[in-house]
Formats: C-alpha cells, structure tokens, sequence
C-alpha cells in the first residue's frame, strides 16, 4: 500500500499528529486503504506546520503528547482552520477531552479503536464539512424521529408534545447524532452564549425531555447522560 | 534597681520606719539649733520619698512614726506626748495634715509610676518573646520559650505547657524548680477536654466527679490556697494547649496575672500558627503523592494501551476495511485476534482500574443522580446476549442516589457481566434498586446456580472464579473486585445472598441523595 494509490481525482488529505510511532503507522495504513491521503506529524509543533503547508481536509489528532499538549494545538490550529477535528484519547474520563470538544473540536475517538470504527468517523465529519449544506430534514434513531423541518417528533409513531427548549436540546443531540455533545454547547446552542454555566438548569430540561420520549421505567434509551461531560443522543 | 526591693519588702513598712529613725537621729544631732517647725520641714522630704518607693501605706505609717518622734523629742516637754506650748500644739496638728497630704500625693504617683513602668518592662519582655517565638522552629521550642518566660516574669515555683493530641493533654515543656505535681496530668486533661480554667483548691483523689467550677481567672490568685493555675490556650479556631502555673511563694495578683494572660494568648497564636503550617505542609505532601501515583498509572496505561491500539486498528484495518481479498481461513483467524485484543483491552482496563482504586488515585466526584439515569448506561454498554436477557426494574419515587456516575455504573456493569457469566443462557438476570433507610440498595440478581456460603466473602477477592461455573466466563477475575473497591470509595458495602428460588444476587448499598 502507499499513498499515491486511490481514486483519480484528489484523494481527501487527512493529518495525523501522534507522536508515537506505531499509531502513525497503524493510522496510515488505516486511512491509505480508505483511499485517503494522509500526512504524518510526530509532534504538536510539526502538526501545526504540516496543517500550514497542506491545509488538510481533517485532522486527527492525539491529546497526550510530550512538546506540547494536544489541547494547545487544538487551541492554535482553530484560530484558523475551519476543517474538522478528531480527537484521539486514551481513558474515557479524560477532562483534556471534554475541553477540546468544548474548544471545536468534533468528535473523539477513545484508544483502541477498530479501523471500521475510524473510518466511518472520518466520513461523517468529512460528508458534514464537505459543503453539501442539506442538512437532514429528519433523524431517526431507533423508534425515535425527530422532524427537524417541521419541528415534530413521535416516539414509535406517536407524536409527542415538547416545550420549545425541550425541542431545540433534541435537535442539538439529533444533529449530532451518537456522538457526545457537551452540556457548554447544548447550553450554548438553546439558550446563547451567557448562560454555558448554567448546567442545573439544562439537567432539569433533560430530564422533562426523557419523560416525553423514554420508554417507562426511568431507565433512559435514547438519551444518554455522559457524565462530567454533557450528554449522547444514541443512533439504535 | 536591688535596692528599691528594700522599700517593697514587707510591704514597706520596715523601710519606711528606718527611714524615720535615721532622720530622727540626723535631726536629734542638730536639735540644739533647730525649732519645732524646721524638724517638721525637715521631715516632709522623708516621708515623700518614702511614699515615693513603698506607696501610700507605707509613707501614712513614716508620718505616723515622724509624728511621734516630733512629740517625744522635738516638742518640749521633752520624751513624753504632753505639749507645753499651744502654739507647738497647733506646728503638730499642721504637720500631721501636710505629712498625711504629702504621702498620699507622692504614694499615688509613685504607685502610677510603678505600674507605668511594670506594663512597660511587660511589653518589652512581651515583644522580646514574639521575637524568640518567630525561630521557634517546633511546638516543643514554642512550649519552652513560653514556660522560660513565665518563671523568669513571675518569679514561679514551676510552669509547664502542654499540647494536645486528640482530648489528652501531653507535656511539651516545663521550668521553675518544682516537679510535676501528681495531680498535674489528671488537671491539664480535664481542662484539655473542657477548655475552661481552673484554680484547684484541692484534689481528692477518686472523686472526679467534684472537680472543682471554672474560676475568673483576672480575679488575683492566692498562692496559699491553690496548687496552680490551669489556663486553656485558646484561639479563635480551638484549643492549643494547657499551660500550668504553680506560684509557689509567689502570690500571683492583678498585674501578674495580666502577664500571665498576655504570654499565654501569645504561645497560643504561635502554637495555632505552627499546626497551620505543619497541616498545609502535610496537604501538600499527599497532594504530591496522589499526583505521582496518577502520573505513573497514566503512563503505564500509555505505554500498554499505544501498542495495543496500533494492533488493533491493523489488524481491524484488514478485517473491516472493503478492499483487501482475505481467505476466509485467514479472515476467521483475524476476527480471533480482534477478540483477543479487545479481551486484552478489558484486562488493561481492569488491572489499571484496581490499582487507580487501590492507591485512591481515582477519587470519586460524588453528586445525586437517579438511579436509573446512571442504569442508562449500564444498559447501553451491553452486548446483544445482554440486551436479551437484561431487564431493569427501578422502581419510581425512588431517592437519589449520592454517587461518582462513572464508579457506580462500572460497580453495576461488573455484577451485571459476572451474572451473565454465571448463570445459563437465556435465563434472565435482573437490575432493581430499592430505598432502605439512608441508602439506596442497585441488586443484579440472576437464576444461576448461585454462590455457596463459604464463597460469599472471598468472590470478591481478585482473580477469583467461582467453583460453581458452569459456563466459562470471559472476565478477568478482577470485576468483583472493582465493585467492592468502588463500593468502598464510594462510602458503601456491596454482598451476595441467594435469590429465590435459586441463583445469586448481589447487592451494592450506597448513601442515598436528595428525592428526584
């Protein structure tokens, strides 16, 4: 496998910073058989000067590494670059996660990860940045379907009332569909800017929303809360 | 200044008759040249000074003495009180009212003077202390410092500071001359556990219960009557110590006891200050080894979970990724090792997992949560045989419960694989909770063969399997072990008893919240 095979017309160019060796290699050979064209950086300061050079269409990038940490290159690499971010970590309760979501960056990927599981990672953030500006009109999770167009959701083909709050955290969930979205953005997302602290509040909303839409026994199904860090819509 | 003791001892009054008498004899000397009036003059001086040193007493009993030596020696008729005179009678009355005047203006102003030059040389000796109490480096040089300084203010039989460790009050230091009194230890932990003062007039042994009530402690104290004075070293934030004064001979009044106070407040603030400073260094000290502890398990995860990524991302690469051409042999032998990499993943988890528990590395974030919300996550967790045979049952009203969210759902996802694994496919295992008293009880309960009572304890060791398996449960014989962990830190207990009509139940009961 190398790099200049895939399809004819430019192969989207993905930047890998990780400054271990083996899941550079790992990640290249990955990527490279996904038809993707990838750039390898060993190093917080190299991976800013690669993103320079090449402008990649997504950059993956690992949180821990020793020159500088992977929270500052998120923070650097976002002043200017508008193209998506997947952040790898090594635990689940990693607080430098939820800080670079909460930064921009778009999704994360916890160590090991399957090859499957990146790569249809990568699609999606891609087919979301590509400029197909189509949104969804209706996502549907398990028996779930959240109308965004028309505002509406039914559970099991039910149609369910919800407040207009309640309505605009599901959309923020169903636009992000299985992955995390901290409870900073969904604050910022439903009530603006000057209320991200006020996370009682939206724990209260959430919990109105799941007794609309949760099956009975207060066990939820569909939203799911991730905790210290906000909450999940989940695909089924 | 020794020789103004002289004006002092006895209260003066030896000193203000001599002073009389050497007078007398100075003026006896000249008497052939000197009329009534001039000896009376003469004698004003004499009593002023004495007014001066020994105080008012002392000067109204030389104007006294002065008095009578005027009559039996100056006055004719000579050696008897009779006045030949009237006008000598009138130079006597007059004498008698300006000595009387004299020695009480010069004995309160001497007496100011005195007292000015007592809270003086206090405040020196006080300011004297700070600064010797400033390089104290340990409680100990705190504690000798003060009791040196009370025996050298007070002139004392014995001082001695004690420190308090938990409601025993134990010996730092001690001065003066005496011993320790065999009352003394019984006395400063009394006041240790009480933080009152007290002046012991008497300690009966056996009879405890009649120690004696709080004095004022501002009131003088009569050496006489008191074994010794027990002060509490009080601040603002509790109490530091007992310092212990026995005045011997010494009769402890106003002033000296003001002293006493004084030194007393200052070994305090200092004591209270040394225990701060020994406290936030012990703070920084297990803040240090905390940050150690999870600096080093984060690197060995690091260093463990990098190959095992690289791995799994290959050879996942080759099995998931469309357009390689496997055989299908090879394809089956590589969805094995995908197996086993995820099984060596859960064995890292779980041996980082106890040791993070273990050494308190992973300390909870306890908040209220309802419990089904945290179940959310046990259930997204399980796999497809899970989600057919798991059902929860919580019931509703239930209180929240108070717990760490990540901890409590890895605690439940643990009995909840351990059931899976020991009971038989398809037999259902079930997740309920209840409320009892002021905890909330998460039970996982299965239709397994259940667990014999000589294992109830040790299933929760680590690596242990329990005999009864008749599956081969896939774990790595540590997921017990981490609920139990888990329950501890949390502030819980977890066990199993048997479920009706048979198979196990396990039951994690941990501090409830507020209502949901």
């Amino acid at each position: 496998m190398n790099e200049s095979s895939g399809a004819p017309e430019r192969a989207p160019v993905v930047l890998v910073v990780d400054d271990e060796a083996q899941i550079r290699r790992a990640l290249r050979s990955v990527l490279t058989a996904g038809h993707f064209e990838v750039v390898l950086a060993e190093s917080g300061a190299q991976g800013l000067e690669r993103a320079v050079d090449r402008t990649p269409d997504l950059v993956i990038l690992d949180l821990s590494m020793p020159d500088m940490s992977g929270l500052d290159v998120a923070r650097e690499l976002l002043s200017w670059y508008t193209g998506p971010i997947l952040v790898l970590s090594v635990r689940d309760a990693d607080t430098d996660k939820i800080a670079a979501l909460d930064l921009g960056a778009d999704d994360y990927l916890t160590k090991p990860f399957s090859a499957g599981e990146l790569l249809a990672r990568v699609r999606a953030l891609m087919r979301r940045s590509s400029g197909v500006k189509v949104a969804a009109r209706e996502v549907v999770a398990g028996d779930l379907v959240v109308d965004l167009a028309r505002r509406r959701v039914t559970v099991a083909g039910e149609s369910v009332r919800l407040t207009r709050i309640e309505f605009d955290i599901l959309a923020t969930l169903a636009h992000d569909l299985d992955r995390v979205v901290t409870s900073r953005m969904l604050l910022e997302r439903v009530w603006g800017p000057e209320y991200v602290a006020d996370t009682q509040a939206l724990r209260v909303h959430v919990s109105h929303l799941r007794r609309k839409i949760e099956p009975p026994g207060g066990v939820p199904y569909h939203i799911l809360t991730e905790p210290g860090v906000g909450f999940r819509l989940v695909a089924h | 200044m020794r020789w103004q003791r002289a004006f002092t001892w006895w209260g003066g009054y030896p000193a203000a008759v001599a002073v009389v008498a050497v007078a007398t004899v100075l003026l006896l000397v000249a008497r052939p040249f000197l009329q009534p009036a001039h000896v009376m003059l003469l004698y004003v001086p004499a009593i002023i000074g004495v007014a001066r040193l020994s105080g008012v007493r002392a000067s109204l009993i030389a104007a006294a003495a002065a008095f009578l030596a005027l009559d039996l020696l100056f006055v004719r008729p000579y050696y008897t009180l009779s006045v030949a005179l009237p006008a000598d009678l009138l130079t006597l009355a007059v004498f008698l009212l300006v000595a009387a005047v004299a020695a009480m203006q010069a004995g309160r102003m001497g007496e100011r003077e005195r007292s000015s030059l007592r809270r003086q040389a206090e405040l020196e000796s006080l300011n004297g202390l700070s600064s010797r109490l400033v390089a104290s480096e340990s409680a100990v040089r705190i504690a000798e410092t003060v009791v040196a300084e009370i025996v050298r203010l007070l002139g004392i039989q014995r001082a001695a500071l004690y420190g308090i460790d938990g409601m025993q009050a134990k010996e730092l230091a001690h001065a003066g001359t005496g011993g320790e009194g065999e009352s003394e230890p019984v006395f400063a932990d009394w006041v240790a556990s009480h933080a009152k003062a007290i002046a012991p007039l008497a300690y009966a042994k056996g009879r405890e219960e009649h120690f004696p009530a709080s004095v004022d402690v501002t009131e003088p104290l009569s050496g006489a009557s008191a074994d010794g004075l027990y002060l509490p070293l009080q601040t603002g934030d509790g109490l530091e110590g007992v310092l212990y004064v026995r005045p011997g001979a010494t009769t402890l009044g106003v002033d000296e006891v003001d002293a006493l106070l004084a030194v007393s407040d200052l070994g305090a603030a200092f004591l209270e200050r040394r225990r701060l400073s020994e406290e936030a260094s012990r703070a920084d000290a297990t803040r240090e080894s905390d940050r150690l502890k999870s600096t080093l398990i984060s690197s060995v995860s690091h260093e463990l979970k990098t190959p095992l990524a690289a791995a799994t991302a290959r050879v996942t690469g080759l099995v998931e990724v469309g357009d390689t051409r496997l055989d299908d042999h090879v394809r089956e032998e590589l969805v094995a090792v995908t197996e086993d990499l995820s099984r060596l993943d859960v064995s890292i988890r779980d041996l980082l997992d106890v040791s993070r528990l273990e050494s308190d590395a992973w300390r909870p974030k306890s908040e209220d949560w309802p419990v089904g919300e945290v179940m959310g996550g046990v259930s997204a967790r399980l796999t497809a045989e899970g989600r057919r045979r798991v059902r929860f049952a919580i019931p509703d009203g239930l209180p929240q419960v108070h717990a760490d969210f990540a901890q409590l759902g890895r605690a439940v996802s643990n009995l909840v694989d351990n059931a899976l694994g020991y009971s038989p496919d398809p037999s259902p295992v079930t997740v309920g909770a209840e409320a009892r008293g002021p905890e909330v009880r998460v039970w996982v309960e299965d239709r397994g063969p259940g667990v014999p009572d000589e294992e109830k304890q040790a299933v929760f060791g680590k690596f242990v399997r329990g005999s009864a398996s008749s599956a081969s449960p896939g774990g790595t014989g540590l997921g017990l072990a981490i609920t139990r962990e888990i329950a501890r830190s949390l502030g819980g207990r977890v066990w199993v008893e048997d479920a009706q009509p048979h198979g196990a139940r396990f039951v994690l009961s941990l501090p409830s919240g507020g209502r949901s």
